[in-house]
């Protein structure tokens, strides 16, 4: 006999952050690389073994691959099981009519398969591009001690960006009257969390008969607190982080390098599982001079380095000097370079003596909502010439090579992209192998 | 068949040159460089030559080691046709007993290789550390039609006595073989890599089960084969590096840490497996000094580190020195505590402002001089060293130790702690 689980985790992690500019662009945000070895989806998965959830349906339709790869079978987080463990929800072809999710509610609602096999009383619905550890066991008792339709959990807005949350208002005991979504003016603290755990009968109903459109929010969501159905709020207390925006995903990366950091990865009953690169162990050469940072696997550093977080396999040479700056997979920091505020995406090389992240807070001239807080992006596989200073709030697209360089100084504010479009899918092609 | 598939590896020995490192586990599951234990070179090595195949021989202390191969998974050796099996002595067929070599230990499994019908097999020792490519050896093997092939590593002279010496002639085959012999004819000695012909070893291994010697691959079956059949030297020119010793130990770890490294651990060609750890990346703090060294994943340090391997999840506190030693899986180094040429084994806690490895006196150990006199101390698993404590060098602090055992505030170089002793008292 198969034992009927009581939830169903869907793990909403299709969609595309343009807000994340070239680290977004090639993978879904779920799948960013985050805090030197891990990807941001690994929280949530890590919180559902932890909690002792093992059905795991995973939505993806942006940018998947390197998603997929990185999931696999689900061994790193021993979700490679007979019965349920995870499995990845492609949108496909049908007989009658095909399309694209069209919306968090229908790519629910194209799955209405998967959700119907297993059995499931309940149906979280989890975001793959959050950092937060939480016990989702502890969600299900509140869920089922108040006979809750929907439960959704809060947390305290992390950042002064009104536009960025859902605002919920509760009463005393936690019965939801309304939730605000993203207005001009921050309605109070409690925000949602992007954390939703419906009754699965009820979900279902709502999505057959009354959803108005294909969003999780509005046309399922909002409507249901307004009908009057047992909404409840189950209030969050831990580190919770949104990192759709490059701002936000920096802030959260520095987060761990700080002297106390906010979330503890060192928890030993409650780890975060990736899956590992069989990788040497990191290299601190003799003239070299490492502070309050990460580093991982692989690594080999030479030069300085402080505040930063370095991913597996980043070379920093003799004299370079690397700052307040995230450093991914296989990046090569030549003798002399200097990093500030910098995010350098995978494999991207930077040439001796070149120098990024210096110069005035001009707000970039493209996107100055997006880069306007004096961090430099290098999008994967670019290459930085030798010698060349580019300044703050500046974005160095994918696959930009030393041609595409007409001035030594790159003013602040400054986009370089690759020259044409050929040169650039050349120049992302001519990456060796591996998951983007 | 006449390709080579299946690998045998001896993992059973005791090691007991190892000290206290092999004092709980067999020396290939001793930890290494870091993230490695011994045998993940060999393994390694087995799956890059497109070997997956394997079986190894345990005695001594086994639990360790299968602990870190389970079923083979690091390695891709969790498989449906071959993969890893460990080949623990058992009971219940008339001739099957404890292992009493090398040797024995092939022929008690020999229904392995039998079951297989190879016409050839490779044998390999589990505590080396090396990075070799077996094909072209096998290659080698199969052209000269030989009945057995050694690889050969060139060790200086004098170092070839703790070793097979072999004596080649200029066609490649073997003419003597002399084990540990006291004057070394050469430097040219057996790596413990083998390949036999499955029907040459079988009889040599039947005839020698008969006879009254300690059955052991070096001083029984590769002379009496080099005296009835075609012995081939193979050389290898690489890096082998023999774990036998606690200076060779501490010598090999400390190499990987040079600027030109004897081989690079991380080479996406021939990466080198094992297990991994969940632990998060390596934190270092603010007042962190680290140079010439080598860190893992969930070690945090606060102190300063120089030439040094530091495990994964070992922690040195603020104002912590640790120089020239190798501090293992989840060690603790408290705060303004001082390690100068020390090998702390896994999970020690070093209280606050103790020294170990302290002082100039190189007194050598007074009950194993012959392996601890060059100035390592050496510290067992999960023993916890009291806070201002001074150990000089040269000592061995056994395992399992409790502040309560330390009734002296000093360790004088060369001494030994045992928990025994201090029970006497």
């Amino acid at each position: 006999m198969t034992a009927i689980p009581a939830v169903l985790v869907l793990v909403l992690a299709g969609g595309k952050s343009d807000a994340l500019h070239a680290l977004g662009r090639i993978r879904t945000a779920s799948a960013l690389p985050y805090g030197g070895k891990y990807r941001v989806i690994d929280f949530t998965l890590s919180n559902c073994v932890h909690s002792g959830l093992a059905r795991i349906g995973i939505l993806t339709q942006y940018a998947p691959l390197s998603l997929q790869g990185h999931i696999g079978i689900g061994r790193a987080w021993d979700l490679d099981r007979r019965d349920g463990g995870v499995r990845l929800l492609q949108p496909y072809v049908r007989q009658r009519e095909t399309n694209w999710y069209r919306g968090t509610a229908d790519a629910i609602v194209q799955n209405r398969n998967v959700i119907e096999d297993a059995q499931a009383r309940h149906i979280l619905v989890l975001s793959g591009d959050l950092v937060y550890k939480m016990d989702y066991a502890e969600l299900v008792r509140f869920h089922e001690e108040r006979d809750a339709a929907l439960t959704l959990v809060t947390v305290h807005a992390p950042t002064e960006e009104p536009e960025r949350y859902g605002y919920v208002h509760a009463d005393r005991g936690g019965r939801v009257s309304a939730l605000e979504e993203k207005p001009k003016r921050a309605g109070g603290r409690v925000v949602s969390a992007a954390i939703y755990l419906f009754r699965a009968r009820e979900l279902m109903a709502r999505l057959d008969r009354d959803a108005e459109g294909p969003d999780l929010v509005h046309h399922v969501i909002q409507p249901m607190i307004a009908s009057g159905a047992r909404v409840f709020a189950y209030p969050h207390r831990g580190y919770w982080r949104d990192i759709g925006t490059v701002d936000s995903y920096y802030e959260s990366n520095m987060d761990l390098v700080r002297p106390v950091p906010p979330l503890n990865l060192y928890d030993p009953d409650w780890l975060i599982y990736t899956p590992s690169e069989d990788r040497s162990p990191a290299v601190v050469g003799r003239g070299a001079a490492v502070t309050q940072s990460l580093i991982s696997h692989g690594s080999r550093v030479e030069g300085e380095v402080s505040r930063s977080v370095l991913f597996p396999g980043v070379h920093v040479g003799d004299g370079a000097r690397v700052e307040d700056s995230i450093v991914m997979h296989d990046a090569r920091i030549a003798p002399g370079a200097r990093l500030k505020r910098t995010i350098v995406d995978k494999r991207v090389v930077i040439g001796s003596g070149a120098s990024l992240g210096f110069g005035d807070g001009t707000p970039n001239r493209e996107f100055p909502g997006d880069l306007g807080t004096g961090l430099c992006v290098v999008g994967k596989g670019s290459h930085i010439p030798e010698g060349v200073y580019i300044g703050t709030n500046t974005l160095i697209e994918i696959g930009v090579c030393a041609d595409d360089f007409t001035t030594r100084e790159v003013p602040s504010g400054s986009v370089i992209r690759p020259g044409g479009q050929g040169r650039a899918q050349l120049a992302l092609r001519a990456l060796p192998g591996g998951a983007p | 068949m006449s390709f080579v598939s299946y690998a045998m590896i001896l993992a059973g020995g005791l090691g007991s040159r190892l000290c206290i490192l092999s004092e709980k586990r067999a020396k290939p599951a001793v930890p290494f460089g870091g993230k490695y234990r011994i045998i993940d070179f060999t393994l390694s090595n087995c799956v890059n030559s497109g070997i997956f195949d394997v079986g190894i021989l345990t005695q001594y202390r086994p639990l360790s080691l299968r602990d870190h191969i389970g079923i083979g998974r690091p390695w891709d050796l969790d498989r449906k046709r071959g993969g890893v099996e460990l080949l623990q002595p058992f009971r219940g067929w008339a001739e099957t007993d404890w292992y009493r070599g090398t040797a024995d230990a092939i022929y008690q499994n020999w229904i392995r290789v039998e079951e297989r019908e190879a016409e050839h097999i490779l044998v390999l020792s589990g505590d080396h550390v090396y990075r070799m490519d077996y094909r072209p050896m096998i290659e080698a093997h199969l052209a000269r039609g030989a009945d057995a092939t050694v690889a050969i590593a060139e060790v200086p002279r004098e170092e070839a006595r703790g070793f097979g010496v072999v004596d080649t002639d200029d066609a490649g085959w073997i003419r003597g073989f002399l084990e540990k012999p006291a004057v070394p004819p050469s430097g040219q000695i057996s790596m413990g890599v083998y390949v036999f012909r499955t029907a040459s070893l079988h009889a040599v291994l039947r005839a020698d089960t008969e006879r009254e010697t300690v059955h052991d691959f070096g001083k029984n079956i590769l002379p009496a084969l080099v005296r009835d059949g075609r012995v081939l030297g193979f050389r290898h020119g690489g890096y082998w590096q023999d774990i036998g010793t606690l200076d060779s130990y501490y010598r090999a770890n400390l190499q990987l840490l040079s600027p030109d490294p004897p081989f690079p651990l991380e080479d996406p060609r021939w990466p080198i497996f094992t297990p991994s750890t969940e632990f998060p990346p390596a934190r270092l703090g603010a007042r962190a000094q680290v140079r010439a060294s080598i860190v893992t994943h969930g070690t945090i340090v606060n102190g300063t580190v120089e030439r040094s391997v530091l495990f994964p999840g070992a922690v040195v506190e603020e104002g912590a020195l640790v120089r020239d030693s190798i501090v293992m899986g989840e060690s603790w180094v408290g705060q303004q505590a001082e390690l100068t040429q020390v090998i702390l084994d896994k999970r020690v806690h070093v209280g606050p402002r103790a020294r170990i490895g302290f002082g100039e006196d190189l007194t050598p150990n007074r009950s194993c001089p012959e392996h601890l006199s060059s100035g390592i101390t050496i510290v067992g698993k999960e023993t916890r060293i009291p806070e201002g404590v001074t150990i000089g060098r040269n000592c061995r602090i056994s395992a399992n130790l409790i502040e309560e055992d330390f009734t002296r505030r000093t360790i004088a170089s060369g001494e030994v702690m045992e928990r025994e002793l201090n029970v006497a008292h």
